[in-house]
């Protein structure tokens, strides 16, 4: 799940990790209850700072995605239908803002682009 | 938040050619803070200043709350430290090596050196000399880890170390610090290492601290940019520009510090246009702050 995780992007690496995991609750790929790795797991998968997993995962609390429970971890909360695909609308809107910087840096233009879409999508 | 590490003031010097002057470091209690720098930066003369086995000319240094030099001891009982060069006496087997460096210490778990013992696979009965560099760089992390210290002092620990031998004692750092909240100050020239691991950064060049911030802070704020139709003379810039080089046709290179994205509305004040607005990672962004501090390279 956390393959795309790049220490040298500008992004926090505490908000790749929140922003996959977001990710993973809206589409469904981590279900209502289920746990997410330990903090000590997660970090020494992940080679990273403890600290930046536990600020990943009080950021999601924050926002309703998961529950922090004293000594037992951290679980999924039950995400309503209409914020998880809230929440998939607005990773979509993020991939092709994405492709329009990295389109416009190479010179290409909409209309190209669009053509490309539908030939992409078939 | 107070501070593991707090220096002040802080001026030492070794012969007639070395010296450190003015230098103020702040490392937060439970930070794992990057210490970064060149070759001859600075970087071990500071470490043994903060143990208290180098002495300042003058400044204050207090770590733990203790003033170093004057209550080292006290100190010390609660740091672990990795030296540079490992220094254990060469003849002890390693079994003798950790029965030596535990009786120094009350806090020492027994339990959890035999773990790392067998994470590490370190034999026991081999004497420090024959082992190889790799097994002797994770024997000094056994022995550091396995004193249970609230601060960890790393220089170099992974200098010469083969990836794999590499990331065995960078795991058990990191497994150490999601269970104690422990302080780690690291020294190191890999710094995509670094960048994995650290909140914060310390940069050091030339005896003087060049920067202190937040990792996201220090990545975030240094940008490449292409610049069109760049002003001979870029006036009053609301970010700091830190070098200009002239690039392919009518694009001008300019290394920035400090960026925000609104910033592009300086150059339409200008005439000028923002074509590209490159991120740098922890590397680059080093490479170029220390090019900078060294001396202003101005195209114009």
């Amino acid at each position: 799940m956390f393959d795309q995780i790049d220490p040298r992007s500008p992004v926090p690496l505490y908000a790749q990790i929140a922003g996959r995991l977001r990710l993973a609750v809206a589409a469904g790929e981590l279900r209502p209850g289920e746990p997410l790795p330990s903090v000590r797991q997660l970090a020494a998968r992940l080679r990273i700072n403890p600290a930046t997993v536990v600020q990943a995962y009080r950021d999601l609390e924050g926002e309703g995605f998961v529950e922090m429970r004293q000594g037992a971890g951290t679980f999924v909360r039950d995400v309503a239908p209409d914020r998880r695909a809230g929440e998939r609308a607005e990773q979509a809107l993020r991939l092709v803002r994405q492709l329009l910087a990295d389109a416009g840096q190479l010179g290409i233009t909409p209309p190209e682009l669009r053509a490309a879409l539908a030939r992409a999508l078939g | 938040m107070s501070n593991a590490i707090e220096i002040r003031d802080l001026e030492y010097r070794a012969g007639k050619t070395f010296e450190v002057r003015d230098l103020a470091v702040n490392v937060p209690t439970g930070a794992m803070y990057g210490f970064l720098g060149p070759n001859g930066a600075g970087k071990t003369t500071t470490i043994r200043l903060i143990l208290g086995l180098l002495r300042p000319v003058r400044g204050r240094i207090t770590v733990l709350g203790s003033e170093i030099p004057r209550e080292a001891a006290r100190m010390l009982a609660r740091t672990g430290y990795v030296p540079e060069a490992p220094h254990l006496y060469p003849s002890l087997s390693v079994d003798e090596c950790l029965r030596y460096h535990a009786a120094f210490y009350p806090t020492w778990d027994w339990k959890w050196a035999d773990e790392l013992l067998g994470h590490f696979r370190l034999d026991r009965t081999r004497r420090f000399v024959t082992l190889s560099k790799g097994e002797k760089g994770k024997l000094m992390m056994l022995q550091a880890l396995a004193q249970r210290p609230e601060l960890l002092v790393l220089d170099e620990p992974t200098d010469g170390l083969d990836p794999v031998v590499r990331r065995d004692v960078i795991t058990a750092v990191l497994d150490y610090v999601a269970q104690h909240n422990a302080t780690v100050l690291i020294s190191s020239h890999l710094v995509h290492e670094l960048e994995r691991i650290c909140d914060w950064v310390g940069v050091m060049d030339n005896g003087r601290l060049v920067a202190e911030l937040p990792m996201h802070a220090f990545k975030s704020g240094i940008k490449r940019l292409r610049v069109g139709g760049a002003p001979a003379l870029p006036g009053d810039t609301p970010f700091v520009l830190l070098a200009r080089e002239p690039g392919d046709g009518a694009f001008e290179t300019w290394i920035v510090r400090g960026w925000q994205s609104p910033m592009t509305q300086y150059f339409d004040g200008v005439g000028a246009t923002v074509r590209e607005v490159i991120d740098l990672d922890l590397e680059e962004g080093f490479v170029e702050l220390l090019r900078t501090f060294r001396g202003p390279a101005r195209a114009s």
